[in-house]
């Protein structure tokens, strides 16, 4: 308890250094950054021109914690705001710079829970009543997300803020037929569940989230945007989509281990339903969710899909995981898998059903602890290859919106077999 | 001829019942020892299943792999069953000795003593064992996932060299630890070992070139060509 009040001090203490005259704000905004020269400039004057939009009247105060940038984007940040509002330029500790840890949303560097920590420190300590953060590495970000992110919040029409961006059908593939389905049928709420780029809090709600014992876990380590709104999502707390519009990266992610952004995911996610079962067992009906900004639909791709390599994926799991996925898997879903190795591309489908009922079989094999968690997170990998080269095949030939179709019909499959989950669950 | 008769008849009588009088509380002795073994072996027993079953030690060994390489080999049994059971036969086999040694008997003189130095080296051993065999489980089944989500088509060979080679070492390392051949041991150990190493290197080094060529060309024009690949959350 001691170090955790000592962790939310030590932001504060570093801010009151800066700006000893400073006392309290309205509104925090957070700058996570990382080697972002080349943007952070026109994104400081996008954020500069929303406040003025917003909230004209109101003192806030800019924190940037750069995570090791060697383009001086933090002289950047400063130079950006020449004054118009108070700016906290935050380091992180070297203690957390390692180095290892897989980037989950494109730009953000390694140890951005810390940030997000310090940013949450800074409105406690300032008694803001919001809080929005900012990536810097965003190309695409206008005067409007503030506008966006921030009223919801300011006319206490939602205590969080998640963003929804327009982009590419099959992008985020991962949180569409997995992340979102599951936590729909999970916690009946209907949120997109679109990471990074930008997202906004009440005061009350990053008092509620420092006083979580979540900063620590190794599972939720990286995947910050989805442990946020699992939380508010779990603790009942009213809840705004923003669609943000497109988000262009500064530096797109591209090739990033698959494998290793599964296992982030999807173990903070069943990490979240080992906390939460009381929680999830007794929800049900999907709840629309307060939307703000542009309306979201799916967009044509940017560049040619590649179905074989999924394939080939899936294929060699099947060849090659068997055994470990016979200790996960039960007999009925490995027996509805393992004809799909016989089946050829063109006509290759990856049912609805069986694919909620293997998600749900990893979720009650991670909870019984039948194999090492990250092993098991990992070897999820090559089916969900199958699922998404299944969607793909489906609906290369359709309009993007046939994508949304898919997405739905999969949360109702989710729901419909959610009474699968819970009574093994129960039971294990 | 009477009397000589009478004093040899009660001379062996009386030896013979001096030397009954003498084994018969030794022999009690060892019954003793031996249901103590048992009853103390139980309790053993008993205490060991429970503890390991209250921090699930089955569920561990199963995770880790053991058990499925158990059951390869046609063991069965939980892992805290098995333990439980050596448990019992080691406080068995202990109290049997010091039976034994309380006979008192010229052919097993200092067998208990010879014994009790040798526990040491082989309970070190036992652990050794089962820690390897745990490791070479764990570490084959992380590089046969990673090489699959890697989509390397040798991921079970590649799996295969990782256990069996982890297995390979620790039974080196047992059989020097027990003192069993240890420099024959010690030297078909560093033989095998350089042998696969330079084997492998020379199987890089001459026939893998034009792989390695390939698969850094691959690599970089991949670099290029997945700018826009999809993410994936």
């Amino acid at each position: 308890m001691m170090a955790s009040q000592e962790r939310v001090d030590a932001p504060w203490q570093q801010i009151r250094a800066q700006l000893p005259q400073f006392e309290r704000a309205d509104i925090v905004v957070g700058f996570p950054s990382f080697n972002n020269a080349e943007t952070v400039k026109p994104v400081i004057e996008a954020v500069l021109a929303g406040l003025r939009q917003v909230c004209p009247d109101a003192s806030v105060l800019l924190v940037n914690q750069d995570a090791g940038s060697q383009d001086g984007t933090p002289e950047l940040v400063k130079g950006a705001v020449e004054g118009r509002m108070s700016v906290a330029l935050l380091h992180r500790a070297a203690r957390t710079a390692t180095g290892m840890e897989s980037r989950l949303s494109g730009a953000w560097p390694s140890g951005r829970e810390e940030a997000f920590h310090s940013f949450l420190s800074a409105t406690k300590e300032s008694g803001a009543t919001a809080c929005a953060v900012i990536d810097p590495a965003v190309r695409s970000v206008t005067p409007d997300w503030m506008t966006w992110l921030l009223s919801p919040i300011m006319e206490s029409r939602a205590e969080y803020v998640a963003p929804v961006f327009l982009r590419p059908r099959y992008e985020g593939s991962l949180t569409n037929m997995l992340v979102y389905p599951l936590n729909r049928a999970l916690y009946g709420s209907a949120m997109r569940y679109h990471a990074g780029g930008g997202c906004g809090m009440s005061g009350r709600l990053a008092d509620f989230y420092l006083a979580q014992r979540f900063w620590d876990e190794r599972a939720v380590r990286s995947t910050m945007d989805i442990c946020l709104t699992t939380v508010a999502i779990a603790e009942d707390r009213s809840l705004c989509e923003a669609g943000l519009g497109e988000k262009l990266i500064q530096s797109p992610a591209g090739g990033d281990d698959v494998s290793s952004v599964v296992a982030q995911t999807v173990g903070a996610v069943f990490y979240f339903m080992e906390r939460y079962q009381d929680v999830w067992e007794h929800r049900a009906q999907a709840q629309p969710v307060l939307h703000t900004g542009l309306s979201y639909r799916p967009q044509p791709d940017r560049g040619p899909i590649n179905i074989d390599r999924m394939m080939r994926g899936f294929r060699q799991g099947l060849r090659d995981l068997l055994p470990i996925w016979e200790i996960i898997l039960s007999p009925e879903t490995l027996s509805g898998i393992l004809p799909l190795a016989l089946i050829e591309k063109d006509e290759f489908r990856f049912p609805p059903q069986l694919w909620a009922q293997t998600v749900y079989d990893f979720a009650l094999a991670y909870h019984e602890k039948v194999l090492h968690r990250e092993h098991l997170l990992k070897s999820l990998t090559p089916l969900y290859l199958g699922q998404m080269a299944s969607l793909v095949l489906r609906t290369q030939e359709q309009k993007p919106e046939d994508v949304e179709v898919c997405i739905e019909e999969l949360c109702d499959t989710f729901a419909r077999m959610k009474p699968y989950l819970v009574e093994r669950w129960r039971f294990s | 001829m009477k009397e000589m008769w009478e004093d040899a008849m009660l001379e062996a009588f009386h030896e013979t019942s001096r030397r009954l009088g003498l084994f018969l509380p030794k022999l009690l002795a060892l019954i003793t020892f031996l249901v103590l073994g048992v009853v103390v072996g139980w309790l053993v027993k008993m205490l060991l299943m429970r503890v390991l079953s209250a921090v699930r030690f089955d569920a561990f060994c199963e995770r880790m792999g053991l058990m499925p390489a158990l059951a390869r080999a046609g063991v069965v049994q939980p892992a805290s069953s098995l333990i439980g059971r050596l448990g019992f036969w080691t406080v068995f086999l202990v109290f049997t000795l010091m039976g034994i040694d309380a006979l008192s008997l010229p052919a097993t003189a200092n067998l208990m003593g010879v014994l009790l130095e040798f526990l040491p080296n082989l309970l070190a051993s036992a652990f050794l064992l089962l820690c390897g065999i745990l490791l070479g489980n764990f570490l084959g089944e992380a590089a046969l996932i990673a090489a699959v989500n890697a989509q390397i088509q040798e991921a079970r060979l590649i799996a295969h060299f990782v256990r069996w080679g982890l297995y390979l070492f620790t039974g080196a390392m047992v059989l020097t630890q027990l003192g069993i051949a240890k420099e024959i041991v010690v030297a078909a150990f560093c033989i095998m070992f350089g042998g696969i190493v330079l084997a492998l290197a020379i199987a890089v080094g001459l026939g893998g070139r034009n792989i390695a060529r390939d698969k850094l060309e691959r690599r970089l024009h991949r670099r290029r060509t997945e700018e826009d690949e999809l993410t994936h959350i």
